[in-house]
């Protein structure tokens, strides 16, 4: 035998045997990574390196927040976690905005191919800007009663959350805007405060800093509860209208997902460190001063709570005519 | 007044977070290093430096860090190309080829050493007035800026790309152009903006996200300046340096109005869209010739001349960063790769981006300025050894560092295609003097085109009036149309008459 081929063998055995080691090991034995689909800097991707940082601390090993950006909808990242294996070293950083990604022709798969975790989200709400004639919602929506599609009306992008939100008030309020795309929430509201726009639909931790500086003025929440912002009370429009509660609220889900496919061994040891995590005083805290609603859903209930959100923004879009694949074809109910 | 404390406070503030931090000289040691390293090389220049480092650390490291880095090696190779200039006759990167006119005249007369001592003092010196400029317009450019809505963005972002086609051209104005079109179409590729259209795709998923930046910025200055680079190696004599390096204070002294001129001059141009530091130091040198009284002696080893060069295209950097941080639109092609560095951490430049990134990207400014000065004075003699490395050993080594930095923003392979696509492209448009400058602010800025020209008129319902309604956007309407016609022969024709008649 020549020492060629014995090397061979020696190798192919030690790899055997490290191969049913690793079987035998329990998990995690190695450090985890997680991909997240969306830039680094914004909110999916502070919120995975908070919760990360946190379930780090109930876990043996570290876990790793890289960015997979591009595609559409986020898909880079999502297959790029999909061609990874089921075994939990590989965790995908997600939001609400990724479940378009399938009819958008982006990939192929429906959203319950993902056994999510939801840390949490921000309310909508719908502001317009300080020098507004506007002072309620009332005012607004029968100004836009009186001459339907002409108050341009700012949200990011064609089938993003907080346009599912003006879409929401409009059918349940009765008025018609006129939606005027931005680039992301930021855009949305500087347009507003230069007067381009006369109302803005975004998250209340995107506005939070406007309002306190006056430049963006309240209206109404888009959740079924009033808040404090900036020591005065902003009403909810579910105490406005009646019968919004037909199409709201609809919230941000922000957090991440292991493939379902992943053994319960993985989905519980990930579970676990979860909770722990989302229980914890930084979560609270972070929550508390970024105007973050912390959910701590996972597993069925955050499947159910994605799944609503996928039918609602799947068929919103092809309402719009920007789908690829008709939702039908994917599985994805109406809602 | 009031409003100026307010602003020196907010730079105090900012300025003393930044000097406690040990890891801030950690950055900017190594950043200007390789910065003026960059720049003293031929053949790399500094918007290479710029974009390497934006691929290497963009979105690896806190953006924090990721800005000394980046402006640091920013300041280093705007000045670091003065040392080739002088040495050599060979300008280290185009921004410093007005110092070669009368740095290698000097450097011969055995004058290098003062030479290079004036240099560093009087790139210290542009850096520091582009930045004051950079600290004193951001605010009162952010206040205007509120009123900025769609239809001025749209006139302002065409503005940039016909006005980097016109100054950047080396011959025919309409290349330039040519090349921003393409640029512009290039921005038009993948989901559009406002219905989330995919457009020109071809069904394939890589380009639904459209052409990335940083590839796009590598591939066209990267790749170009490489293989141009081992086609034709410039061999200079280098001149035996004599003196030590010292600045010359009498002289500084003396010629403190040219300095102060050119960072005026300097600082004019970086603000302008799309025009970087080379045209900084042409129009500066220009404008020196003509009112010096020692005009005659430009060429020749004048003082002055070097120094109106070599303060403008330092000053041009804080001129350059005044639109990007408030408009979003970068003044010269390295602050388009900053802009790439600030997109790859999703922050928006622009009326509302956080006035602290501003304040601290104005105190990394003064402090990697000191520290150029200071490395300047000091490791000179490092840089000369360096300069004598041949462009086959350092060449392949950036090749590999680019392609490195590229993939690694995390775009996958395909974006080393795209890199290279573009890198090959942006080569036979070099060749045949196309300048590729225009080609990358149309990339970045056709997108920004594109939105708001579409948003405008959605909300005006389709009327184009509303380009020409607006007093901001009808000012920019008219430049633009200027712009334009002032390449028209016949518009020319007739200006010229016009011209004749009045002389």
């Amino acid at each position: 035998m020549t020492s060629g081929a014995v090397k061979l063998i020696t190798a192919a055995v030690l790899a055997a045997g490290v191969g049913g080691a690793a079987a035998a090991q329990e998990y995690p034995f190695r450090d985890i990574t997680t991909a997240v689909v969306w830039g680094a800097g914004g909110g999916t991707d502070s919120i995975n390196r908070m919760i990360m940082a946190e379930m780090e601390k109930h876990l043996p090993v570290s876990i790793n927040v890289i960015n997979q950006t591009g595609g559409v909808a986020g898909s880079n990242g999502l297959v790029y976690v999909m061609n990874q294996p089921d075994d939990g070293y590989t965790l995908v950083g997600l939001s609400e905005s990724n479940v378009t990604a399938a009819v958008q022709g982006g990939w192929d798969k429906k959203f319950d191919y993902w056994y999510p975790f939801i840390v949490g989200g921000s309310p909508d709400l719908i502001s317009v800007p300080a020098d507004s004639p506007y002072n309620t919602l009332e005012e607004l929506v029968d100004a836009a009663k009186a001459e339907p599609g002409t108050i341009p009306a700012a949200a990011s992008g064609a089938g993003s959350i907080h346009h599912l939100n003006l879409l929401a008030i409009q059918n349940g309020a009765g008025a018609e805007f006129l939606f005027v795309p931005y680039q992301g929430s930021a855009p949305g509201q500087e347009a507003a405060i230069a007067g381009e726009v006369q109302l803005v639909v975004t998250s209340l931790a995107e506005q939070a800093a406007l309002i306190e500086g006056g430049q963006l003025k309240p209206l109404a929440m888009l959740t079924p509860d009033s808040a404090e912002i900036a020591g005065t009370t902003v009403p909810s429009a579910f105490d406005i209208y009646d019968g919004l509660d037909q199409y709201l609220p609809l919230m941000q889900a922000i957090g991440f997902a292991v493939h379902d496919s992943a053994s319960d061994e993985v989905k519980g040891v990930l579970g676990e460190a979860f909770e722990q995590a989302i229980a914890s005083d930084v979560v609270a805290e972070w929550a508390e001063t970024n105007n973050y609603t912390v959910s701590g859903a996972y597993g069925g209930e955050a499947q159910e709570i994605f799944s609503t959100l996928e039918s609602n923004f799947a068929y919103t879009l092809q309402e719009l005519g920007a789908t690829e694949v008709d939702p039908a074809s994917l599985g994805i109910e109406r809602p | 007044m009031e409003f100026l404390l307010t602003q020196l406070s907010g730079f105090g503030g900012a300025f003393l977070a930044l000097v406690v931090d040990p890891l801030t000289y950690i950055y900017l040691v190594v950043s200007v290093f390789l910065g003026i390293t960059f720049g003293a090389l031929p053949g790399l220049t500094a918007t290479l430096a710029v974009t390497i480092l934006t691929g290497f650390f963009g979105n690896k490291i806190p953006l924090d860090y990721s800005l000394i880095a980046l402006l640091g090696a920013y300041v280093g190779a705007i000045y670091g190309g003065s040392y080739p200039s002088i040495l050599l006759n060979i300008p280290g990167t185009a921004a410093s080829a007005a110092t070669a006119m009368d740095g290698y005249p000097l450097a011969k007369a055995g004058r290098g050493g003062e030479a290079l001592g004036l240099t560093t003092t009087a790139s210290f010196i542009g850096t520091l007035i582009g930045t004051l400029a950079l600290l004193v317009f951001v605010w009162l450019l952010l206040l205007l800026s509120k009123n900025i809505a769609s239809p001025e963005k749209a006139l302002l972002a065409l503005f940039g790309i016909l006005l980097s086609g016109t100054l950047m051209s080396e011959d025919l104005v309409i290349k330039g152009w040519i090349s921003g079109l393409i640029g512009l179409a290039m921005a038009m590729v993948g989901l559009d903006p406002l219905l989330s259209e995919p457009r020109y795709t071809f069904g394939w998923s890589y380009m639904l996200s459209g052409f990335q930046v940083v590839p796009v910025l590598m591939g066209a200055f990267a790749v170009p300046q490489i293989i141009e680079g081992m086609r034709h190696m410039e061999l200079g004599q280098m001149v035996q340096l004599k003196g030590r390096i010292l600045p010359n204070m009498a002289a500084i002294r003396r010629y403190l109005p040219t300095i102060a001129r050119s960072g005026v001059i300097g600082t004019g141009v970086g603000a302008l869209p799309g025009v970087g530091e080379d045209v900084a130091g042409w129009v500066s040198y220009g404008v020196g010739k003509t009112v010096s009284r020692e005009g005659d002696k430009f060429g020749k080893g004048s003082l002055e001349g070097l120094l109106s060069s070599e303060t403008a295209n330092n000053a041009c950097i804080g001129g350059a960063l005044i639109p990007l941080l408030v408009l979003g639109i970068p003044g010269s092609p390295p602050a388009a790769a900053l802009m790439g560095a600030f997109k790859i951490n999703n922050i928006i430049p622009g009326p509302t981006i956080d006035p602290a990134i501003i304040l601290r990207v104005v105190a990394i400014m003064v402090l990697a300025s000191v520290t150029m000065f200071i490395m300047g004075l000091f490791t000179a003699r490092i840089f000369m050894k360096i300069l004598r490395i041949p462009q086959v050993v350092f060449l392949p080594i950036v090749m590999v560092l680019t392609t490195i930095g590229s993939f690694s923003v995390g775009g996958g392979i395909n974006d080393l295609y795209l890199m290279l696509g573009v890198g090959f492209v942006a080569y036979f448009m070099n060749l045949m003097k196309y300048p590729i400058a225009p080609l990358v602010i149309g990339v970045i800025l056709g997108g920004l085109f594109d939105e708001t020209f579409r948003r405008s008129l959605l909300i005006s319902g389709g009327d184009l009036s509303v380009f020409g309604s607006r007093p901001v956007a009808a000012v920019l309407l008219a430049l633009n149309l200027a712009l334009i016609l002032s390449q028209v022969p016949t518009v020319k024709r007739a200006f010229g008459k016009l011209r004749g008649r009045f002389a």
